[in-house]
C-alpha cells in the first residue's frame, strides 16, 4: 500500500509537470506561481465538495457538489485567476522580471490565504474529502487507494497524449519559434503574446487538476503544503529529465520522487534532529539543480527538435545586436539575447546608470 | 497623528534595513547581470553568526555586528566564485533558477545546523527615546544611523574611488572594461564581498529588530528587498536608496492602518502594481519602459 500511494503522488506531481514543462519548457517562461494554481485548485475542490463549515472551523462556499463537479468548476476558476495573473505578467515581462512578477503574485495570494481564515480557514487549511464516492462504488479503503491510482495514470496518459501532440503542432512550434527568438516569431506574424498566454492558461488548467487529484490524494490541505519550496522540486524533476521534452519531464519525476524522496527517506535522522532527514533531501535537490544546470542543462533526454531538417547553423541563429553570445547548450537561448537587445535598448534610454 | 509618526518612526526603521539589503542586491545585478536570489541567505547567515558569537564576544552588539559582516563578505566571495562565475554567459533566468537552488541549500544547512525552531538575541533593546516626533529604541537608532553612514560610505565608494569607478564601468560593460585594463574579474569578485559584508550585517539588524528568526528570514525578506529594488529601479544604487524608503514607509503605514499581518500582502501587490506600470523604477518617465531583461 505504501508504494500505491508513492507512485500516486509521482503520477499527480508528473501532470503537474507536463503543465509546468508547456509554461517554461516551450514557452521559456519561468513561473513561480505556478504551484499557486495547484493550492488554488485543491482548496476549491474542497469547499465546493465537503459542505457546510461547522464552527469554529470557516471557510467560502461550503457547497455539497460531487467530488468531479467540483473538480471542474475549481479547474474553470483557476484559469480565470491565471487568465488574469497571465494577462498581467506576460504582455511585457520577460525574465526575471516575469518570475519577480510570478512569485510577488503568488506570496501576495499566500499571506491573504494564511492569514484571512474566512477564506480557506488560514493557517489550519481545510479537510474532509476522505476517498469520495467509496461506499458507492463498494470499495474497501484499500481497494479506492488501487482505483485511485489508476484514475491517476490513466489521466497521465492522456494528459502525455495531449501534450505530445500538442508539441509536434503548430502551437507547439509557433510557441517554441517565440521562446527562440521573440522579435524573429514576431516578424513572421506569430502572436507572441496570445502564444504565451494560451500556454500559460493551458497549463494552469492542468494545475488545476492536479490541485482536485491532490485533495483526494492527500484529504486535507493547509498552506504548509504549498510552500515556494514544493515547486523548485517540481523544477528540479523538469531540468533532470529534460525541459521540453515531455516523455523526458515524467521519467524525471519518477526519478526526482521515487529515487530521491524515497531513498532519503531511510537517512538517519537523530532524535534530537528530526528534520534532519527532510532538510538533507532539500540540501541534496538544491545541489542538483546547479550541477544540472551547469554540467547538463538539457537534461537526460534531450527536446526532440522539430521537423524542419536543415536547421541553421548557430552562429546565424544569435540576432541580438550586442551579439550577446548564447553559450546556453540545448533550450533556453532566448533569455540571453533578450538580456543583450534589453541593455541595448535601455542604455539607447539613457537608463543604465 | 501621533499613530502616524511613530508609524512613520517605525517605517523608517524598516526602511534603514530594506536600503541596505536592497542597494547590495542592486549592486550584485550591477556586476553580474543576474538576480541573486540567494541574496536572502546572506541576510540570513549574518544574523545566524552574530547569533552564535553573542556569548563568546559577551553580547557586545558591535563585535556582533562585525563578525556577521566577516561572515557574510565570505559568503558573498564564495557565492560569486563558485556559482555565479560559473555561470557566465548564461541566461539571467539560467542563473536565478540556480541561485534558488542555492538558497534552498543554505536554509536547509541552516536548519540542520540550528534547528528549524526560532531563535532569538539577548541584545538589550534599550529604552524608548522620543527623538523630534519619532518615539524609537536605542537600537532602531543604531540601525537608523548606521544604514545612513553606510548609504554615505557607499556613495563615496563609489563616486570619489578608483574601485567604484571600477564599478560603474564593469556594470556598464563588462568586456569593455576589461580590454581598457581593468581587472573586471577582481572588482566583480570585490563588489560581491562588499555585498555580502553589508547584506551580513544587515541581517544581523533585521534579526535585531524583528527580535526572533528562523532559517527562513533572509528568503522572507528577499521578496521586500526585490519591491525595494524594483520601485528604485534594477541597477541603480542611488535610485534604490529612494525605493526602499517608499517601500518600507507604505509597508508600514499600509499594516497599521490595516492589521500587521497583510502589510506584506500590500507590500507584493505593490511589487505587481510597479511590474505593470514602472518596472523601470518610479523614477524614470514610463514612456522609457521596454522591459524585456
Amino acid at each position: 500500500m505504501y508504494w500505491v500511494s508513492v507512485v500516486t503522488e509521482a503520477g499527480i506531481f508528473a501532470i503537474l509537470a507536463l503543465g509546468l514543462d508547456v509554461v517554461w519548457g516551450w514557452g521559456g517562461d519561468f513561473d513561480l506561481a505556478f504551484y499557486g494554481y495547484l493550492a488554488l485548485g485543491s482548496y476549491l475542490t474542497f469547499v465546493l465538495s465537503i459542505g457546510k463549515p461547522k464552527p469554529p472551523v470557516e471557510y467560502i462556499i461550503g457547497w455539497h457538489l460531487p467530488v468531479l463537479l467540483s473538480i471542474a468548476l475549481a479547474v474553470v476558476v483557476v484559469v480565470g485567476v491565471a487568465a488574469v495573473v497571465g494577462a498581467i505578467a506576460l504582455r511585457n515581462l520577460r525574465g526575471i522580471y516575469f518570475a519577480v512578477t510570478t512569485l510577488g503574485a503568488v506570496s501576495a495570494l499566500y499571506l491573504l490565504v494564511e492569514n484571512y481564515t474566512p477564506l480557506f480557514d488560514g493557517y489550519n487549511g481545510v479537510y474532509g474529502l476522505i476517498n469520495p464516492g467509496q461506499s458507492a462504488l463498494n470499495l474497501t479503503y484499500n481497494g479506492y487507494r488501487v482505483m485511485f491510482l489508476v484514475v491517476v495514470l490513466v489521466l497521465l496518459v492522456l494528459a502525455y497524449l495531449l501534450v505530445q501532440r500538442l508539441s509536434r503542432s503548430p502551437f507547439g512550434r509557433m510557441l517554441r519559434s517565440v521562446r527562440e527568438d521573440e522579435r524573429a516569431a514576431a516578424a513572421y506574424g506569430r502572436p507572441v503574446f496570445f502564444a504565451k498566454y494560451r500556454a500559460y492558461l493551458f497549463g494552469a488548467a492542468l494545475a488545476g487538476l492536479t490541485g482536485g487529484l491532490f485533495a483526494i490524494f492527500i484529504s486535507a490541505f493547509n498552506p504548509s503544503a504549498w510552500t515556494p519550496q514544493e515547486l523548485l522540486v517540481i523544477y528540479a524533476a523538469i531540468l533532470a529529465g529534460g525541459r521540453g521534452n515531455p516523455r523526458g519531464v515524467i521519467l524525471g519525476v519518477f526519478v526526482v520522487y521515487i529515487g530521491f524522496i524515497e531513498l532519503t527517506r531511510y537517512l538517519p535522522s537523530p532524535a534530537s534532529r528530526p528534520d534532519f532527514g527532510p532538510a538533507m533531501r532539500q540540501i541534496l535537490i538544491g545541489l542538483m539543480i546547479i550541477l544540472i544546470l551547469r554540467f547538463r542543462p538539457e537534461g537526460l533526454f534531450r527536446e526532440r527538435p522539430g521537423l524542419d531538417r536543415t536547421p541553421a547553423p548557430a552562429s546565424q541563429r544569435v540576432a541580438a545586436p550586442t551579439g550577446a553570445r548564447s553559450e546556453e547548450r540545448g533550450t533556453s537561448e532566448r533569455a540571453t539575447r533578450e538580456e543583450g537587445a534589453s541593455k541595448a535598448a535601455r542604455r539607447r534610454a539613457g537608463e543604465i546608470n | 497623528m501621533t499613530t502616524f509618526l511613530v508609524t512613520v518612526g517605525i517605517g523608517l526603521s524598516t526602511a534603514a534595513i530594506l536600503s541596505l539589503s536592497a542597494v547590495e542586491f542592486t549592486l550584485e545585478y550591477a556586476v553580474s547581470r543576474i538576480a541573486n536570489f540567494a541574496h536572502g541567505e546572506f541576510l540570513t547567515i549574518g544574523a545566524y553568526v552574530a547569533y552564535s558569537t553573542q556569548t563568546t564576544f559577551h553580547q557586545n552588539v558591535a563585535a556582533a555586528a562585525a563578525i556577521a559582516a566577516a561572515v557574510g563578505a565570505v559568503a558573498g566571495l564564495a557565492l560569486n566564485a563558485g556559482v555565479i562565475e560559473q555561470f557566465r554567459g548564461r541566461s539571467a533566468i539560467t542563473v536565478l533558477i540556480a541561485t534558488l537552488g542555492v538558497a534552498l541549500i543554505a536554509e536547509n544547512v541552516l536548519d540542520i545546523v540550528y534547528g528549524a525552531a526560532n531563535v532569538s538575541y539577548n541584545f538589550a533593546q534599550g529604552e524608548l527615546h522620543h527623538v523630534g516626533p519619532f518615539l524609537w529604541t536605542t537600537s532602531d537608532i543604531e540601525v537608523i544611523i548606521s544604514a545612513l553612514a553606510a548609504a554615505g560610505l557607499i556613495y563615496l565608494l563609489l563616486q570619489r574611488t578608483r574601485f567604484g569607478k571600477a564599478i560603474r564601468a564593469v556594470s556598464q560593460d563588462r568586456s569593455l572594461a576589461q580590454v581598457s585594463g581593468i581587472p573586471a574579474r577582481r572588482i566583480v569578485m570585490q563588489t560581491w564581498a562588499l555585498a555580502g559584508a553589508v547584506a551580513g550585517f544587515a541581517g544581523f539588524a533585521l534579526a535585531d529588530t524583528v527580535g526572533t528568526f528562523g532559517p527562513l528570514l533572509g528568503f522572507n525578506f528577499l521578496l521586500l528587498t526585490i519591491t525595494a529594488t524594483v520601485a528604485g529601479g534594477l541597477g541603480r544604487p542611488y535610485a534604490t536608496l529612494g525605493g526602499a524608503l517608499i517601500v518600507g514607509l507604505a509597508l508600514q503605514i499600509a499594516g497599521t492602518y490595516t492589521s500587521s499581518a497583510y502589510e506584506f500582502v500590500f507590500a507584493f501587490l505593490l511589487l505587481v502594481v510597479l511590474m505593470l506600470f514602472r518596472p523601470n523604477g518610479v523614477f524614470v518617465r514610463p514612456s522609457a519602459v521596454a522591459v524585456r531583461a
